[in-house]
């Protein structure tokens, strides 16, 4: 497994350099000149040539490129032309939390959501219910996404003002705020991750257990800790709990609007894997078995459904990107995408370039963990690496 | 003798040894219907037979006539659409028909077991071995076995069916096809049960691993007393390993006997055809006889005796009325109304 792991990092090491290239030569490609567009034209030639250098806008493309991945590798990512003069990684390293957050929790509902319903609508085929949930699945499906997140807001914020219509946070509540933003959103981070860690450390560690019944207890234990030290941290901060409230209130609408599309997805092919499964000879030995009509959903039929779920996700990484621009957009989230959207209609060329460059990064450390994911689900699937 | 290179089974079960105790499992007049679109599918009609505590038996037929079905009542995994429509299917004492569904679960394994048609894909690809046979001791021993309980006997059962014991932590994808084979026997073993019911069990496996699967299942039943029913389309299968063997033509049973006294002399006319037209390595050449036609669209099935648009011996009653199963000599019944028109020895054709 090892050996596997770093065989792919070394590919995607290699894979990244073409990605960053390609973002670069594309970016140049654009028309018009840079220089033009950003210094303004009343100084005089020889300044503007001075700071042209200076930003690295001077020499052949090839010169150009060679810089910018040799800088790429020490971090220095240039400066935004935008924001002048704030580095590049300053303003990506601002953003990528925030973008992070959001699709980790979409994504984890709606696969956990989408694969939980998905198996039991296959599993009870045919009836109202059955019918009923995968019309409204293949409704959200096939929605126009940027339309049916402007109706959550519309009926979620300004009809019913459950939740905060755009944004990342309340600016009133913010003015004299001891902390900023970042802050506080990065405890957050910290305080999940670490109940994340427990969680599947637990998990993974009741799995290896022989009795079912010690199973249960590991897991409750797991369930129990995870959950208490993430109230702990959170009790042991009480000046930054307003605040971190207020972040979580901003994102719940745009969390559960991007869930509610990506769960559609998951639900209908994990319905179609799990009616392909369910006709495989393992079922009937396993109801041959005697062993009871839930644990042939489960552990038989879904766990082998599994598979093809994991695949799409792969595959769907895509329009979780495109989506992460519409989504931002709309929900002005100040994340990833929507700085990949203003630094391109600014022509901010270095965040551009940064944030594609995370971005690529991004996907390829999903497509690893899928790999790896893969591997330890499918048994096969490990064999053939070993050998 | 039968001009077959077949063998009966070594152990002459002569005609009154048929009924030495109760049967631990009888099948009673089983009606078994399949609703379709277009109607009721006559799968299985009026079958009834008994097999006796430690004994082998066989049902034999093509494809479609219906012995899977019955295979599959008797662990009621029928399919959705399947209607059991009347009888009664008897294990050691219990109609397992009258059960309810969690009775039922609670008995599957532990009491009657299964080795499936196409055994090749009966393993979850991604358990090991090992814990689909656990799981099976899980659900069914009691107390549960503990880890290293469950493991012996794991072990023990590779052992009888020749599998490496060190196989059991592995994955269904580093088995071959015949070690599958005997991997789902062993789990068929390990509750137990009273009845092994094998469909088809060495379908998928070349001749020289099927022969050692039949050699094993052979050995099982001789050495634990295990009472085995086989399901097979393959009548040299039926021939080598079973007591006492049915045919089954289009969802009846036909004949019924010990498997020596069917292949030395086949009384109905089905069983006749069907070994006539079976070619012999040993015995002496001779002309295949050819059996025509095939087998009736169960949907509408042909009135009287079903086999009676394909049979060279059929006379006026077949046509309109229903053979009933008479017994012929002890033990041996068959359903047909001119069976004494049959032959005494195998067709030579047209020679």
């Amino acid at each position: 497994m090892l050996k596997f792991i770093g065989k792919r990092l070394i590919q995607m090491t290699f894979l990244f350099f073409l990605f960053l290239s390609l973002v670069f030569f594309l970016l140049q490609a654009q028309p018009g000149d840079i220089t033009a567009q950003f210094l303004d034209p009343t100084i005089p030639a020889e300044n503007r040539a001075i700071i042209a250098e200076r930003l690295g806008l001077d020499g052949s493309v090839w010169t150009q490129w060679w810089n910018y991945v040799t800088n790429f590798i020490t971090g220095n990512l240039g400066v935004s032309f935008q924001q002048y003069p704030r580095s590049v990684i300053d303003v990506i390293a601002e953003r990528i939390p925030r973008t992070l957050f959001l699709f980790t929790f979409a994504t984890l509902f709606a696969y956990v959501l989408g694969f939980s319903l998905g198996k039991r609508l296959a599993w009870r085929r045919g009836g109202f219910s059955e019918h009923s949930v995968t019309i409204s699945g293949v409704l959200l499906y096939t929605v126009f996404y940027p339309w049916f997140a402007i109706i959550m807001i519309l009926i979620f914020s300004s009809g019913l003002g459950w939740f905060p219509i755009n944004g990342f946070l309340t600016p009133e509540l913010w003015r004299n705020a001891p902390f900023t933003g970042n802050e506080v959103f990065n405890q957050l981070l910290l305080s999940l991750g670490i109940a994340a860690v427990i969680f599947s450390g637990t998990m993974w560690f009741a799995r290896r257990q022989d009795e079912r019944s010690t199973a249960r207890l590991v897991r409750w234990v797991g369930y129990g800790s995870a959950l208490g030290l993430f109230v702990l941290f959170w009790l042991t901060k009480a000046e930054m709990r307003p605040f971190a409230l207020n972040i979580v209130h901003h994102a719940i609408l745009p969390i559960v609007t991007l869930s509610l599309i990506a769960f559609a997805g998951t639900m209908l092919l994990t319905r179609g894997a799990m009616l392909e499964t369910l006709k495989e000879d393992y079922i009937l030995t396993a109801q041959a078995k005697g062993v009871p009509e839930k644990d042939i959903r489960d552990k038989h039929a879904a766990r082998n459904a599994l598979l093809p779920v994991v695949t799409s996700f792969v595959l769907g990484l895509a329009f979780i990107i495109g989506g992460g621009v519409v989504t931002e957009t709309v929900f002005s989230w100040p994340g990833m995408g929507s700085l990949l959207l203003t630094a391109t209609v600014a022509e901010d060329v270095p965040v551009a370039t940064g944030a594609l460059a995370f971005i690529g990064i991004l996907a390829l450390l999903a497509h690893l963990l899928v790999d790896i994911l893969y591997a330890v689900l499918d048994p096969r699937i490990r064999i053939q690496d070993a050998s | 003798m039968t001009g077959t290179q077949m063998r009966p089974a070594e152990r002459n079960l002569g005609s009154g040894d048929t009924h030495p105790q109760a049967p631990i499992l009888e099948v009673k007049n089983l009606v078994l219907n399949y609703e379709v679109k277009e109607g009721m599918v006559s799968a299985v009609e009026d079958v009834s037979f008994a097999l006796p505590k430690g004994r082998s038996l066989g049902l034999v037929g093509e494809s479609g006539c219906g012995k899977t079905s019955v295979a599959l009542t008797l662990m009621r995994l029928t399919a959705n659409n399947a209607r059991v429509l009347g009888g009664e299917v008897i294990l050691d004492g219990v109609n397992l028909l009258e059960l309810d569904k969690e009775q039922m679960r609670l008995r599957r394994w532990a009491d009657i077991s299964m080795v499936f048609q196409g055994a090749m894909n009966s393993w979850n690809p991604v358990y090991t071995v090992g814990v689909q046979i656990r799981e099976a001791m899980d659900i069914h021993w009691d107390p549960k076995p503990s880890a290293s309980e469950a493991r012996a006997k794991t072990e023990e059962l590779f052992n009888l069916v020749g599998i490496d014991p060190e196989m059991i932590d592995r994955y269904p994808h580093e088995f071959s096809g015949g070690m599958k084979q005997r991997a789902v026997i062993a789990m068929a073993l390990s509750c137990d049960p009273k009845v092994i019911i094998a469909d088809e069990p060495t379908t998928a496996l070349d001749v020289i691993v099927q022969e050692q699967i039949l050699e094993e299942l052979k050995k099982i039943q001789r050495d634990l007393g295990m009472s085995i029913v086989y399901i097979s389309h393959d009548i040299a299968v039926i021939a080598e390993i079973t007591d006492l063997m049915g045919v089954m033509y289009a969802g009846k049973l036909v004949e019924f006997g010990p498997t020596a006294d069917i292949f030395a002399r086949p009384r109905h006319p089905y069983t006749w055809l069907i070994l006539s037209s079976t070619p012999s390595i040993t015995g002496p050449r001779r002309q295949l006889a050819p059996l025509e036609g095939e087998p009736p669209n169960l949907l509408d099935p042909p009135t009287g005796c079903r086999f009676h648009p394909r049979c060279p011996f059929v006379i006026e009653i077949c046509r309109t009325d229903e053979p009933t199963l008479t017994e012929i000599e002890p033990g041996h019944t068959i359903a047909c109304w001119n069976y004494t028109q049959v032959p005494v020895t195998l067709s030579r054709g047209d020679e």
